[in-house]
């Protein structure tokens, strides 16, 4: 395949408008002082507490094209890396992701990486210490990686499980960024800006979501996240009750278990201010 | 009865029969002349009608006497129609139980009618007394002399299955039956508590715990309140230390009201644990020290409200004082704790609206812990002055979800009675069985073999080591540790002959070795390069097509499938050991089928590696659930464990639904991705104390439902011609006539195993 120009095939990677992101802590002079140097970053915390975002923030940020890819359990290193094609005359190579953020200068993210085998994990080794390079073992040929290029990658520690954990050669080669979900103001102001609902309504949702968070490790895996919360307002904004948004965007989907439900549900109505419970 | 009655007459019947009689006759005619000024002339007609019914079913003159005097009681309510329903009841006890019985009843009918006050309601007390009368005619005076504290308020059918439990419970053990109907039997008084249709404290535990982490972020300590439910004194919440003791029952609240009023009640608690601290009582007085309660209740729950203003919703239903209530200190004090709480609630009392205006006063520096103190020792003051009668002894804080406020107080002489009473309440909660506790944060789950017995010492008929709920069909209710699990120590035998047996029959051993060896019970996973598949293997194609090109021989695996990955696996074989195994099946017993089965099934489980139990049972009444442990978990299949195997003997009866609780409780403590249970059976469960054999049925399903509800397989292999398809429905039976039979059975359960 004849090598296009950068901008040609990481194009459609490139981030044009500001992603909104309400920085918490530090996190985005950490990750640009990772950046300058390529240093490799891990962002840890909780499904829907803005990892994604941030990165897309950031690549807006520093002007990078960014190449994402959700990992999955079947994921290959094949799958990243790329792999030789039946074409009419013959072979030909096709880049996976990975290759194309490495040859390329893009910022290469790999969402929930604990999910992909572990063997996968691996090929992201050469990339991550001095040596810079992603070798293509079935091609016989060694990218160096491109100036710009750096990897980032997600992790949830909140599986915990023996199975969904990094192996410690990988951990060891990242910068990590620690995301939760941001406390009660700063969450409120997101959910404002995020659903475009009034501050108040907002903060009764973060309320709600801290509820939810009680309940984690005691019957939910997860409280409820920033990203279910602004699911609730956009639908409370789109005409419907709290009661329902609540219902809809946060009690159903978040457990199956009635009991849980049940009792999440009452603590919940126990944090709504009376006057939004329909009589 | 009414039928029989003859136009008009029955009031001529009754003079012309008994009137003139010397020992019935004056107190018959002086009902007579009562009623007459009370009710018109056809309800007396018809009330006549009912004193027939008496003679002629040979009531005897005591129990006329009793139905006269029990009318003089309840002629106010002028309700003739009842009264004759009343005396068709009597009737029927007096026909059945003898006239001393009929007497008892009628003694006791005033004060049924003031629990039950609709004819239809009694209507089911005397169908329970009926009953009684005609099974253990000796309970009967007994339980009519308790008639206020068995009824509650309309549950006249709560008393009709309380009969039938206590029957069945004793199983015809006079000694038993006679403890159950006196409420000597602990059990009777915990059934009264939760009478049919209330909702009890472990039936809402979990969500409560839930509920409670949810709102304030610990996790509260929780127990049950035993005895409150049959004691005088209404039932109130307790706090000792961290753990809040919630009533486990609230009488009388039943259905959809009764878990809204646990979560206000854990609510209240949990605003006093965060809010509140205790003081000493010092040389306050008993009234005083109640206001003072009260107004911590209300600085408690108004910070509460603070934080969670949905809070208010949960907690209004229950405020019901109003002006007009009785002027008593302690229905003022209602009132006042209903104007605290509420700002909309009218009462132009004088005391009340001084008590209004102290706390909002105060509402500046609510967070002072010391606010109510102030205000509570100044309204104690003044309610002292109203010379109104207060009674320390019988006070309760109101409403309803309100804690007893013991809490909140160090009284200076008892220092030690605090301590014993955490102690003891710690010691309470850790008592709840296995399966009420089962999932929950908090204490390890008990160790089945940890010696949690009630009964410690060792009889012959075994250690008890665990009690466990138990289906009752009729009542439509679990009762809670109506079942104990006893362990015996199970005999050895020729272990050498059942190995010799098992080899005598040739490939069935290999069979069932193939069959568990090749069950896919392990974790699913993605195979590459696979010869077939349901999607091609990108890599493998490529790499195959590449060969061919280079005139190479590729290679035909290019697909990818599902497989599964090692296996994770923990079983439970659970062998039923009753009396009737003893029966002639093909060459041996049925018993001799199930210890082949288990060899087999337990050397072909040891050589794949998995980890398995097993245990036999067998019951003699719900007091003894024996049970064997013939391999555990952490054991080996060796020589002394097939002796325990070759050991087991037939006897007793089938209580399936305790062994299966006990197993999975077992299983709870074992860590694998897939539990399984077999269930070698030979047909239905019974059990000599249970007459209707669907009971045990019905109980036994349940327990393989709970089980499946926690992850567990349960499968029944039934042994001989009466299969259990109703405890393990009918997909999970595993019918085997004939020991052949089995490795096929085995391999449908594997391969719904697989499919699951």
């Amino acid at each position: 395949m004849a090598a296009t120009p950068a901008s040609g095939r990481l194009s459609a990677h490139e981030i044009h408008d500001e992603p909104f992101y309400r920085p918490v802590g530090d996190e985005i002079d950490i990750f640009a002082a990772a950046y300058a140097s390529r240093l490799p970053v891990m962002l840890k915390g909780p499904t829907g507490c803005g990892k994604t975002r941030f990165v897309e923030h950031m690549a807006w940020r520093l002007k990078r094209p960014l190449v994402t890819v959700a990992a999955h359990e079947d994921l290959t290193a094949a799958d990243l890396a790329g792999r030789f094609l039946l074409a009419p005359e013959g072979t030909i190579w096709h880049d996976g992701p990975l290759t194309m953020a490495v040859r390329e200068g893009a910022i290469c993210y790999l969402d929930e990486i604990v999910e992909a085998r572990q063997d996968t994990t691996v090929v992201i080794h050469p990339l991550t210490d001095a040596r810079r390079a992603l070798p293509l073992e079935k091609k016989g040929e060694l990218v160096p990686a491109h100036p710009d290029f750096q990897l980032t990658i997600s992790y949830n520690p909140g599986y915990q499980s023996a199975v969904k954990d990094l192996k410690e050669s990988t951990k060891q080669r990242f910068v990590a960024i620690e995301f939760d979900y941001p406390e009660a103001g700063i969450e409120a102001e997101i959910v404002a800006r995020e659903a475009g609902v009034p501050a108040d309504l907002a903060g009764t949702l973060v309320d709600v979501g801290l509820r939810s968070r009680n309940l984690r490790g005691h019957g939910l895996a997860e409280g409820a996240s920033t990203r279910m919360l602004i699911h609730a307002a956009v639908l409370a904004r789109g005409g419907a009750s709290l009661e329902a948004a609540v219902r809809s965007a946060i009690l159903l989907p978040i457990t199956d278990e009635r009991d849980v439900r049940e009792a999440l549900g009452a603590a919940i109505a126990a944090g709504l201010p009376a006057a939004t419970r329909p009589r | 009865m009414l039928e029989a009655t003859p136009h008009a007459s029955a009031r001529r019947d009754v003079a012309r029969l008994l009137l003139g009689r010397e020992d019935v006759g004056p107190a018959l005619a002086q009902t007579l002349r009562r009623l007459d000024t009370l009710w018109p002339e056809a309800e007396v007609e018809l009330w006549a009608g009912g004193v027939l019914s008496l003679l002629h079913a040979n009531a005897g003159a005591r129990c006329l006497h009793a139905f006269a005097r029990a009318t003089e009681a309840l002629a106010g309510r002028r309700d003739a129609a009842a009264l004759v329903r009343d005396a068709a009841g009597a009737a029927e006890v007096a026909r059945r139980g003898g006239s001393q019985a009929g007497r008892a009843a009628l003694d006791a009918l005033p004060a049924a009618a003031l629990k039950l006050p609709t004819s239809a309601e009694r209507a089911k007390w005397w169908a329970g007394l009926a009953r009684l009368a005609r099974e253990a005619p000796d309970c009967l005076a007994p339980v009519c002399e308790r008639a206020s504290a068995l009824l509650g308020h309309g549950e006249g059918a709560a008393f009709e299955s309380f009969v039938a439990a206590g029957l069945k419970a004793s199983g015809g053990d006079r000694e038993k039956r006679r403890a159950f109907f006196t409420l000597q039997d602990p059990a009777a008084r915990a059934l009264l508590e939760r009478a049919a249709g209330a909702v009890a404290f472990q039936d809402v535990e979990r969500r409560l715990k839930l509920f409670g982490r949810a709102l304030w972020g610990t996790a509260p300590r929780l127990a049950a309140l035993q005895g409150a439910g049959v004691s005088a004194a209404p039932q109130r919440a307790s706090i000792v230390g961290d753990l809040v003791r919630l009533p486990a029952v609230y009488r009388g609240v039943t259905g959809a009201r009764a878990e809204p009023l646990y979560r206000a009640a854990l609510a209240h608690a949990q605003a006093h644990q965060a809010f509140s601290r205790r003081q000493r009582a010092e040389k306050l007085k008993p009234l005083q020290i109640a206001l003072v309660g009260l107004v911590e209740d209300a600085r408690v729950e108004a910070l509460a409200l603070q934080r969670h203003p949905g809070l208010k919703a949960l907690w209004a239903p229950w405020h019901m004082a109003q002006p007009g209530d009785a002027m008593t200190a302690a229905f003022l004090m209602a009132r006042l704790a209903r104007a605290l709480f509420d700002p909309d609630y009218q009462d132009d009392d004088g005391f009340v609206g001084k008590g209004r205006r102290l706390f909002a006063e105060a509402s500046g520096r609510l967070d002072d812990p010391t606010a109510a103190r102030a205000i509570g020792g100044l309204l104690g003051h003044d309610l002292g002055q109203m010379r109104l009668r207060f009674d320390p002894k019988i006070y309760v804080p109101e409403p309803l979800y309100r804690d007893d406020n013991l809490g909140l107080w160090t009284f200076d002489d008892e220092p030690d009675q605090q301590a014993d009473e955490i102690e003891q309440a710690v010691d309470a909660a850790r008592l709840t069985p296995q399966e009420a506790d089962e999932g929950r944060e908090g204490d390890d789950p008990p160790k089945p073999d940890a010696g949690r017995a009630r009964e410690a010492p060792a009889d012959d008929r075994g250690v008890a080591i665990a009690t466990y709920p138990e289906w009752d069909r009729a009542a439509g209710v679990e009762r809670p540790d109506w079942t104990t699990v006893r362990l015996v120590a199970a005999g050895l035998g020729d272990a050498r002959a059942l190995e010799e047996k098992l080899d005598r029959l040739g490939g069935f051993r290999d069979r069932i070795a193939r069959l568990v060896r090749g069950a896919r019970v392990g974790k699913a996973a993605r195979l590459k390069r696979q010869p077939e598949g349901f999607d091609l293997d990108l890599d493998a194609a490529v790499d195959a097509a590449i060969a061919m090109r280079t005139g190479d021989l590729p290679d035909d695996r290019i697909h990818r499938a599902s497989g599964r990955r090692a296996r994770d696996v923990a079983t439970v074989v659970l062998v039923d050991v009753s009396e009737s195994t003893r029966d002639r099946a093909g060459a041996g017993t049925v018993l001799d089928i199930e210890k082949l089965a288990v060899a087999a099934l337990g050397h072909a489980m040891e050589t794949a590696g998995d980890v398995f139990a097993v245990r036999a049972f067998a019951s003699c009444g719900r007091d003894e659930v024996r049970l064997k442990e013939v391999k555990n978990f952490d054991g080996r299949l060796d020589a002394a464990a097939m002796a325990r195997l070759a050991g087991l003997e037939p006897g007793l009866s089938t209580r399936l639904g305790a062994a299966l609780r006990h197993v999975g409780a077992e299983l709870e403590d074992v860590r694998s991705h897939r539990k399984l249970v077999i269930a070698l059976t030979d047909g239905e469960p019974s059990d000599i104390d249970v007459t209707d054999p669907l009971d045990l049925v019905e109980d036994a399903r349940r327990a393989a439902l709970s089980l499946r509800r926690r992850g567990v397989d349960v499968f029944g292999v039934t042994l001989g011609p009466h299969a259990a398809t109703d405890v393990f429905r009918r997909a999970n039976t595993m019918p085997a006539r004939r020991l052949d039979d089995l490795p096929a059975r085995l391999s449908e359960l594997y391969f719904r195993l697989a499919r699951l």
